[in-house]
């Protein structure tokens, strides 16, 4: 049998053949739509109000890089073995994993790469080159703390006025050990004073401390917080057994036991009013919270109440203050109104209407009042603008007094929270570096975040959220030692791997797999390039792109000759 | 855990510059049966959408020999190219037949038929995108019941059930036989390099949904494979010599409903009519779940497989392949 071999193209039969690859047709004038590679803004970040970039540091988690992850962190917040423990986590409540299978435990991951550096003291170094400028912080809580640390990245050599004797303001006397355990917070503390925050504690100003001496500073940031008790506006709150709410807290976190009664009553539905009534339990007592509205309207973070209820703290819902009254000098009863909710007031809520008529009495051994804390302003020495009981600042945090900034609890728009603090803290810095006269970065958060829909969840298995770790409620009720536990490596990474990472690339390839045009290819460093020579946009990358970060732009719009010129 | 990802291997065969529709399923075909056979392989292609993806002479998509042929010769002509290799001493080079529906389902048939019996030794690779796409959207006997084409309007559309090629070639008795997707494309490659290493005919059905035919944008493309799959509509399924059966992915059961509204092609189909598709598709799923012990799951409620509830089923399927693949290796010496 003859082999017939050709070796080359003339000695074929004549026939129809191609030699040439297709690569030479430019398919790409095929194409209306154009996809992009365009990382977008996780809901989580955007909502955060400290910004921190949570994609960001949880990819580093993954890569088990825990230093990188804490000090990723650390841009924006000095604080997270702190806001680990304490945040009302406002990023979990958008999270777009929490309608498919519950929101990714981001609070608990920040703990963790806390704690993970907890022997870690040294903090990243000043992003900015030394000035000679100095500020002035007065008060040491999470805003005067935040302001500080963050001049200090941004080369300021700053001093913290503290009127205490120790500094953490609030979160040293006004969070329970339970939640937050002192030597978290010394640790945080200590490493900020490592960066060259001076810290002056016992130094009140317009006591001990003449507002004079503050004229030397380049500029001033008041963050004083609020750290009176309102009054409850009914006769006998002066007799004896009658506490407010963070004297009741201050007491106890500075190692002394206030004299309670066995039963104790709790007015008020904010953190101030739980964290005093676990902490009444602790000491053995029985303990009701009176509360005017019902337990919707309750500005507490929810997981706290609940803690409360399972502790056994009891709840009175829409019940109002009258009389308290007793015998020698000492609270014994306390007279109540029923309330009814009425027509939503300013702040969105029902308003609580008294019910006439309806008064009734409820012993009454120890009445601990946590209707709501106001600043203390009256060391400031000119009359600043003021809204209600607070300074009145714009969104740069400045007064109307030039070189003095307010922010935190002291100021307007706060919302009593620690993490809101620490972003007024770091919006400060920032206008004081501009005041100062200097260009920042812009700090500018596009609030656009990636929708629930554009996440692509068939890449995602279902996997519920992690079971926090904890002590039992029978346990937790006797004791202050901390309640929950930092989640070990095991749970932190799991968790870590259920974020969709939402609008970061992390170059998982899918877009690649599924191209029908064999136009993406991914370069030696891993980014990707798309081939629009031959890319006829049929759009599937983008739709099967996981974390929504891509997108279909029409050809010709201004997104896409920017890219072209990017290329 | 985490997220799912493919690892495919690197090798891009297929050239860009193609033309296939933006979104085009048959071609994410080629390209993963490219990357599974790698480069030492010849095509041979009947009358289809792919004699136009692979591009005008003097060009070619494909990266490898292509051979294309008339409309029903493409698994006697596959026969012949194997046996011209056999001839001059080549047994390394895989030859894959690669055609359409129509192509494999009415006009190639007899010749399919007749290389199955003969046993002879290539891959034959149906693209189902379940109708005459390349001519202009004709049905043939793949288009399933409901179905708008150009020659069953919505007025009267296809009235009859889509045709049971795998019945037909597991009355075969051929070696390996196995139904994959474009959304599953590591499932996909996995059995075209199983199908690589056995000895025989072997066929493997595709869904490759067709943007422009089945009326849906073409982003969609992966999106409706994988719902087709779900909704149970296109089992994964695997087949050892006519026999035994496997599946290789447990569907999640969505609605038929869901997959049907994602393209035009049922637009005109009224609650009752797609009662009816759902109907069929249960009793089908029925029909096949009997061919097989429940099996192991590449599946994507993981937490099924760990629960272990399927275990002694699992290990009942190892043994099963393990005996086919003895009874394989026995057909080849």
């Amino acid at each position: 049998m003859t082999k017939y071999k050709f070796t080359t193209v003339e000695e074929m039969p004549p026939l129809a053949f191609s030699l040439e690859s297709t690569r030479e047709i430019p398919t790409g004038s095929w194409r209306h739509v154009r996809p992009v590679y365009r990382d977008k803004n996780s809901p989580c970040h955007v909502t955060c109000p400290a910004g921190e970039k949570i994609p960001d540091y949880f990819e580093l988690v993954r890569q088990k890089k825990y230093k990188e992850a804490w000090y990723k962190i650390l841009e924006d917040n000095p604080l997270p073995g702190v806001t680990g423990r304490v945040c009302y986590h406002p990023c979990e409540g958008q999270c777009n994993r929490a309608g498919y299978d519950g929101a990714v435990a981001i609070h608990n991951i920040e703990r963790f790469v806390a704690d993970k550096n907890f022997k870690n003291r040294k903090l990243p170094a000043a992003v900015e080159a030394r000035k000679s400028e100095k500020v002035a912080v007065i008060g040491s809580g999470p805003a005067g703390l935040s302001c500080a640390y963050q001049l200090s990245r941004l080369g300021y050599r700053s001093v913290i006025y503290e009127a205490d004797h120790e500094p953490g303001g609030m979160l040293r006397y006004g969070i329970p050990d339970y939640r937050l355990p002192k030597k978290i917070l010394d640790k945080e503390i200590k490493d900020i004073e490592a960066l060259g925050v001076e810290i002056m504690v016992d130094s009140k100003i317009g006591d001990n401390v003449a507002w004079s001496e503050l004229e030397r500073y380049d500029a001033v940031f008041v963050a004083v917080g609020a750290t009176h008790s309102r009054k409850i506006g009914a006769p006998g709150e002066d007799l004896k057994g009658v506490y407010t709410g963070i004297d009741f807290l201050k007491e106890l976190s500075t190692g002394n036991v206030p004299k309670v009664g066995r039963q104790v009553l709790v007015l008020g539905g904010g953190n101030t009013a739980i964290d005093a009534a676990r902490s009444a339990l602790r000491l053995g007592k029985r303990v009701t919270v009176l509360y005017r509205r019902t337990r919707v309207e309750m500005p507490a973070v929810p997981e706290e109440i609940e803690e409360a209820e399972k502790e056994g703290v009891h709840f009175e819902f829409l019940v109002t203050p009258v009389k308290i009254s007793g015998s020698k000098g000492k609270a014994s009863e306390i007279e109540l109104m029923k309330m009814q909710l009425g027509e939503p007031d300013e702040s969105g809520r029902r308003r609580p209407v008294p019910v006439i008529g309806s008064n009734f009495s409820m012993r009454a051994d120890t009445i601990i009042s946590a209707i709501g804390e106001e600043p203390d302003l009256s060391f400031l020495p000119y009359s600043f603008l003021r809204k209600g009981i607070r300074l009145f600042v714009d969104d740069e945090h400045t007064t109307g007094v030039p070189g003095i900034f307010a922010g935190g609890d002291a100021a307007t728009n706060p919302n009593g929270t620690v993490v809101n603090a620490i972003r007024a803290g770091k919006e400060a810095a920032i206008s004081i570096h501009e005041f100062l006269g200097w260009r920042s970065r812009s700090n500018g958060v596009s609030h656009d975040a990636v929708k629930p829909e554009e996440v692509n969840t068939f890449y995602f298995p279902h996997e519920g959220r992690v079971e926090v770790p904890r002590i039992t409620v029978q346990k937790s009720k006797t004791t202050f030692s901390e309640v929950n536990k930092t989640l070990t490596e095991e749970q932190a990474l799991t968790e870590a791997e259920r974020c969709f990472t939402c609008g970061t690339c992390l170059h998982c390839d899918v877009c690649m797999t599924f191209c029908p045009d064999v136009a993406i290819s991914k370069d030696e460093s891993g980014e990707y390039t798309i081939d629009y020579e031959h890319c006829k946009g049929c759009g599937i990358c983008v739709n099967e792109c996981p974390r929504g970060a891509m997108e279909l732009v029409p050809e010709g719009a201004r997104e896409a000759v920017e890219e072209v010129e990017h290329i | 855990m985490g997220q799912i990802k493919y690892q495919l291997p690197p090798d891009e065969v297929l050239a860009p510059g193609h033309f296939a529709c933006p979104g085009c399923g048959a071609t994410l075909t080629m390209r993963y049966a490219l990357k599974a056979l790698g480069r030492k392989t010849v095509v041979v292609i009947p009358a289809c959408c792919w004699s136009v993806i692979d591009g005008p002479v003097p060009y070619s998509a494909a990266g490898v020999p292509v051979f294309h042929t008339a409309f029903e010769t493409a698994a006697s002509t596959a026969s012949g190219v194997k046996a011209g290799l056999d001839a001059q001493g080549d047994h390394e080079t895989t030859v894959l037949a690669f055609a359409g529906d129509g192509g494999t389902f009415d006009i190639g048939l007899q010749a399919l038929s007749g290389a199955a019996e003969r046993n002879e030794d290539f891959i034959y690779i149906c693209y189902d995108n379940e109708a005459y796409m390349n001519t202009g959207i004709q049905r043939s006997s793949a288009t399933p019941f409901g179905a708008w084409t150009t020659t069953t309007p919505a007025v009267s559309p296809k009235a009859e059930k889509k045709k049971n090629i795998i019945e037909i070639l597991a009355a075969h008795r051929i070696p390996y036989l196995a139904t994959a997707s474009v959304a599953y494309p590591d499932d996909m490659i996995a059995k075209i390099r199983k199908a690589k290493d056995i000895r025989g005919f072997k066929f493997i059905h595709v869904f490759s949904p067709c943007p422009p035919g089945w009326k849906f944008e073409p982003e969609d493309s992966i999106k409706i494979s994988r719902m087709a799959i779900e909704s149970k509509v296109f089992p994964l399924i695997e087949i050892i010599d006519g026999i035994d059966y496997a599946l290789s992915k447990e569907p999640d059961g969505i609605p038929v409903r869901d997959y049907i509204k994602m393209q035009g092609r049922f637009r005109h189909l009224n609650d009752e009519q797609i009662g009816i598709i759902q109907a069929n598709v249960t009793e089908d799923w029925e029909r096949l779940r009997a061919k097989f012990a429940p099996t192991r799951k590449v599946s994507r409620s993981r937490r099924d497989e760990s629960t272990g509830e399927n275990k002694s089923s699992q290990t009942r399927n190892v043994t099963r392949t393990k005996n086919a693949r003895k009874r394989a290796q026995k057909s080849r010496g």
